[in-house]
């Protein structure tokens, strides 16, 4: 797997214009939790409010303990005080934690909601183009992998740019110096954020990228071990896989090498404060300096001043961990957005018809990129005429019944229902259908016939089984009707399978029927028997049968015939 | 933790880094500690003698000693963080290699049998993002986990110089404060977190059967109602996750009030102690500020709890897997190849494991070296699985599958691999350039051999109109590859392997006629000195063969007529 500098460079600035489009996208997300976020943050600050408290109770304690040697009584107050501020962190804690899950809940599931939306308005031919397995693995894992952008991250955001500050401004009257010394070591704090961040990110992302990288050739080489295994080439991938591996972490790690200089920053700022501010203090209360207001420190105040800076860069360390939150959280929304930015094939502009046909297609053609599928199709049905489509498989037989259902529209010209333009409402509410492979859903045979009509009554539900010939075989399951099937049928025939589709679509009721080669995959004694079913069941609707198979072919009244996506007259 | 412990065996090639990186994280630790607890005690140290000179007796305090090992221990702090976070993330790249390609080598025997019942890309992938989950068994887990023991014994002998009572006290609160609590209340999220596995395992399946089932519920204006539905399981995760949330709150603020109440336990005491003489004022600010900064070691243990279910989740199902038994067992002793081709199934019956139905029964079939035959039946109807057998995928319940009269459990494996030449309906393609997903089928092909097999196959025009050539990147991330062009290149291989015997699946499925008329061309200029076993459903590319068999439920025919 060679990869050139130019590459390199060509995915990081890709990257980066993507990473913008999903930063801008979480953000957008965010809006609708703001005050939650807000709220947890400000529990946050009220913790960082306390920490000083803290620092300044515990000062007090010791030098009324050690220098001013105060009695038991003296330190009950001050020690009670501590507790306080203790009791009260553990509140902030719980807080914070509590508030900002709910930020993050609250998000996850307005995107799922939005997504579960966005499968309905792309359609069936966009769905059929994604595994099942990945969608599921989007709305599910992807989702959840926001959660702590929104309920660590943005909250952590504003504390760092509130809490640091506080601590100065308290530290600053106490001793300028040492102020002085948290606002130079903590340079700037936002400027210094920045460069923590832009270190942190780049570091993520290349890892990410090299990581993903390395993930993406592994399960590359996973899915075709059969492959390699019939040409023998299984072992000698294993050690392609060890070098690869090899290559990357030298790689990543070169990368890493730089990046890792922000914490190595950020730890000797906290580090060198720590020192600067005991030496300045302890050379203070010796009398050896006499720099600022150094003659005049007392104990408890540099005790103050020295436990407050470490806290002092608790929030920036936080944040640079939550780093990892966000750098997760985009990654995510790199998935999500992909399936929310489709835009749907539609077709906006209305049309109507004088004339009254049912079903009308004028000029319609369909094709999907280069491959024309339907070329200038005229077709009128009327109400109650019972229609062979015909043609070899590939003629575009399947196409005609996906433009009428309205899951896709056409390319060019306009199929019309009752006169006016279809839509997918429109056509759902006129037509029952049958697909080449119906879907059998999980849950009993009861539930799968009432797909369309899930309050019809008990006794509908039985004539429609009755008609379509599914209690011939559900009498002899263990629940009849209310036996549980599912996972494509798991359990049954290709032949129950159709009559359960077909009882589901005598059930709805609708006034155009169409079915998708519904003697597919069945001998030549259950053709017989289905098509007399099929007779009987839509003997006043309007029905049109898509098939190849001759014994269809002679029963119906009329036909039209399919070559190559064009109507034979 | 019986599977964490399977996988630290794993880990112990690279113990040296491993052991290197928590050094350099306790060395961290402890440097950052030890400068708080120093300058501490500097400050009051500094403090008291200043309250001496004030009083007018010179005192000659050192301060120059302790104000440079504030500022060594501020270096050493910082050069150890730097090296800790190498070192750890070197030990991590090192281990996850390790485990890849010892899952990789695990996965070797069980392809394709075993395997085919897990093919779908989802679960492979979430195999691969398990073993990257991997990395916060030492990262998170083991790293910190092992720096916290070690520090807080550290701290622990210090305390004890001072005073043993305030050692011993520290020690055990901070233990049940991180140790004890995080695991008492992941004892109790675990009903909780298991409710969320069998909830998310639902949401999953009811997703996967709306988007399968898609079109149907579209035209049935159901589709509303089932993402309802599935809106209601959203928020009975949601809830369940928010009960462990509050959980896990509750667990992080009894922690923290644990661990500060042992600040106040140790303040109490050492004032105590401070009043019997028994430990100096200076030394009591140092023992106050060292178990403030020893925090820093056992804040991450609560988190490190919380991600121990989830590694060992990702663990257990790596391990299930690479521990499956193949469904052909290893031929010993083995036969060498013989030397002619001759294939026979003989009273061959096979089910799938775990099923009931027989797929293939009682199959005589005798297929001579040269000769050409195609078995046509519809989807299900057991064709597939009769190649598989040929190329002993699986082993048949009963009869035996022959090849030039050797049963093949007595052949060896990979020999068997090399007498055929498979192209099916499903043409894989490797993330890497076209000349090396050629090279596959034969990794020395001269110039020569790899011109003369892409003009057979078709592939010169379309390799023409690419800029880089043989050299495009096909695959995942590559240059988008059709259907057709994929299967030429399959073709392509097939040509340079050159095996003696071409088993075709359906080998023209979803191509356009054209294409599809172009391979049938090809492979019949190409098969005319081989054996070909073709299983189809359609009539295209019966002329490549002399004999057609049909194959209904299982059962071989002679005849097919009325299938079509």
């Amino acid at each position: 797997m060679q990869l050139t500098e130019i590459d390199n460079q060509n995915s990081f600035d890709n990257n980066k214009a993507r990473e913008k489009i999903c930063a801008r996208w979480l953000k957008e997300q965010g809006k609708s939790v703001h005050k939650l976020i807000l709220l947890a943050a400000s529990i946050g600050i009220i913790n960082g409010v306390a920490v000083i408290v803290q620092a300044a109770a515990l000062a007090f304690l010791l030098q009324a303990i050690i220098i001013d040697q105060l009695p038991w009584a003296a330190l009950i107050k001050p020690l009670l005080l501590l507790s306080g501020v203790f009791v009260l962190r553990s509140l902030c804690i719980y807080g914070h934690q509590i508030l900002g899950f709910e930020a993050g809940a609250q998000v996850r599931a307005s995107v799922r909601r939005q997504l579960l939306d966005q499968f309905l308005i792309l359609g069936p031919s966009e769905i059929k183009q994604h595994q099942s397995g990945s969608l599921s693995a989007v709305t599910l894992e992807q989702v959840d992998a926001l959660e702590n952008y929104f309920s660590r991250y943005l909250p952590q955001q504003i504390i760092v740019g509130i809490v640091p500050l506080l601590m100065i401004m308290v530290v600053m009257p106490v001793n300028w110096v040492v102020g002085l010394i948290f606002l130079l070591t903590g340079p700037l704090i936002p400027v210094f954020m920045a460069l923590v961040g832009m270190g942190a990110a780049s570091a993520n992302r290349s890892q990410f990228l090299a990581m993903a990288r390395m993930s993406g050739y592994f399960l590359d080489r996973l899915q075709g071990l059969t492959t390699l295994k019939l040409f023998g080439q299984a072992s000698s991938e294993l050690i392609a896989i060890n070098q690869i591996a090899d290559g990357f972490r030298e790689k990543t790690m070169a990368v890493l090498k730089i990046a890792f200089l922000s914490s190595a920053v950020l730890e000797f700022f906290s580090a060198v404060a720590v020192a600067l501010v005991a030496v300045y203090v302890g050379l203070g209360l010796l009398g050896q300096i006499h720099f600022g207001p150094a003659d005049h420190i007392g104990f408890s105040e540099a005790l103050f001043v020295l436990l407050l800076a470490p806290e002092f860069f608790m929030p920036l360390k936080q944040l640079a961990i939550n780093y990892h939150d966000r750098a997760a959280a985009l990654g995510a929304t790199d998935a999500i957005l992909t399936i929310l930015e489709k835009i749907p094939a539609t077709n906006t502009d209305g049309r109507s018809s004088h004339k009254t046909s049912l079903i009308e297609f004028d000029s319609v053609s369909k094709s999907y990129g280069q491959r024309q599928v339907l070329t200038a199709i005229k077709l009128h049905i009327a109400a109650g005429e019972k229609i062979a489509l015909i043609g070899e498989s590939g003629a575009g037989k399947t196409t005609i019944f996906n433009l009428l259902l309205g899951f896709e529209p056409p390319t060019a010209g306009h199929v019309l229902l009752n006169g006016l333009s279809l839509n997918r409402e429109s056509a759902a509410k006129a037509i029952a259908w049958v697909g080449q492979n119906a879907y059998i859903f999980h849950g009993s045979i009861k539930d799968n016939i009432a797909l369309a009509d899930p309050d019809a009554s008990e006794q509908r539900i039985n004539n429609a089984a009755q008609a379509a010939g599914v209690t011939e075989f559900s009498a002899q399951l263990p629940d009849g009707l209310l036996t549980q099937i599912g996972e494509r049928g798991y359990g049954l025939s290709g032949g129950q399978v159709q009559r359960i589709a077909l009882a589901r679509a005598f059930l709805k009721n609708a006034d155009i029927i169409l079915l998708d080669e519904p003697t597919a995959n069945l001998d030549s004694a259950n053709k017989t028997e289905l098509l007399a079913v099929i007779d009987q069941l839509f003997k006043d609707k309007t029905l049109v049968i898509a098939t190849h198979d001759p014994l269809v072919i002679n029963r119906m009244a009329k036909k039209i015939v399919l070559q190559q996506g064009r109507l034979l007259l | 933790m019986k599977d964490l412990w399977f996988f630290l065996k794993l880990f112990k090639p690279h113990s040296g880094w491993l052991a290197a990186g928590i050094v350099l994280s306790l060395l961290t630790a402890v440097a950052a500690i030890a400068l708080l607890t120093l300058s501490g005690w500097f400050i009051s140290a500094t403090a008291l003698a200043g309250l001496i000179i004030s009083d007018g007796n010179t005192l000659a305090f050192n301060f120059m000693l302790p104000a440079a090992q504030i500022r060594a221990l501020a270096i050493i702090r910082t050069v150890a963080r730097y090296g800790e976070r190498l070192v750890t993330h070197e030990a991590t790249f090192r281990v996850l290699a390790g485990v890849r390609s010892w899952f990789f080598e695990q996965l070797i025997p069980l392809v394709p049998g075993r395997l085919a019942t897990m093919r779908s890309g989802d679960l492979l992938s979430r195999m691969t993002a398990d073993i990257d989950a991997l990395d916060a068994l030492y990262l998170r887990l083991l790293a910190p986990a092992s720096v916290a023991l070690l520090g807080l014994m550290a701290v622990s002998i210090f305390l004890a110089f001072y005073a043993p009572i305030i050692s011993l006290a520290t020690g055990l609160m901070l233990m049940m404060a991180t140790l004890a609590v995080p695991w008492l209340f992941n004892r109790l999220g675990h009903a909780g977190a298991e409710q969320l596995v069998v909830l998310s395992a639902n949401f999953r399946i009811r997703q996967v059967d709306m988007m399968q089932g898609f079109a149907d519920l579209l035209a049935n204006q159901a589709y509303g109602r089932f993402s309802d539905f599935l809106g209601q399981v959203s928020d009975l995760m949601l809830n369940t996750q928010r009960q462990n949330n509050r959980l896990s709150a509750i667990a992080s603020a009894l922690t923290f009030l644990l661990a500060q109440l042992t600040v106040l336990l140790v303040l109490v005491l050492a004032i105590m102690l401070f009043k019997q003489s028994l430990l100096s004022g200076t030394a009591l600010v140092a023992v106050v500020f060292c178990v403030l900064a020893s925090f820093e070691l056992v804040s991450p243990l609560p988190l490190a709890l919380q991600m121990l279910g989830k590694t060992q989740k990702a663990a257990r199902r790596i391990r299930q897997v690479a521990e499956m038994s193949p469904t052909t067992p290893p031929s010993i002793p083995t036969l060498a190849l013989p030397e002619s081709y001759d294939l026979e199934l003989k009273n061959v019956s096979f089910r799938y494991p775990d099923q009931q139905n027989w797929v293939l029964k009682n199959i005589n079939l005798v297929i001579a070296q040269g000769s050409k035959i195609a078995i046509v039946g519809i989807s299900g109807s057991g064709k597939t699985t009769l190649l598989q057998l040929l190329m002993r995928y699986y082993d048949p319940d009963q009869g035996n599958v022959l090849l030039a009269g050797q049963p093949l459990t007595q052949l060896d494996a990979e020999q068997l691999m090399s007498c055929f030449g498979v192209l099916s309906q499903r043409s894989q393609l490797f993330a890497a350039s076209i000349k090396e997903n050629l090279l596959i089928a034969k990794p020395k092909a001269s110039t020569a051999e790899l011109a003369s097999a892409i003009k057979a196959s078709g592939l010169d025009k379309f390799i023409s109109y690419l800029p880089e050539g043989l050299d495009t990147w096909v695959g995942e991330s590559g240059v988008m590859v059709s259907g057709g062009e994929a299967r030429r290149i399959a073709l392509a291989r097939l040509y340079l392997k050159n095996a003696p015997i071409l088993i075709l699946d359906e080998p023209t499925e979803g191509l356009d006629s054209e294409t599809g008329k172009d391979i049938f061309t090809a492979l019949a200029n190409f098969a005319i000195d081989k054996t070909v076993i073709m299983v189809t459903h359609r009539e295209a590319g019966l002329a490549l063969v002399d004999v057609v068999y049909g194959i209904e439920q299982g059962v071989l025919n002679s005849s097919f007529a009325h299938f079509f």
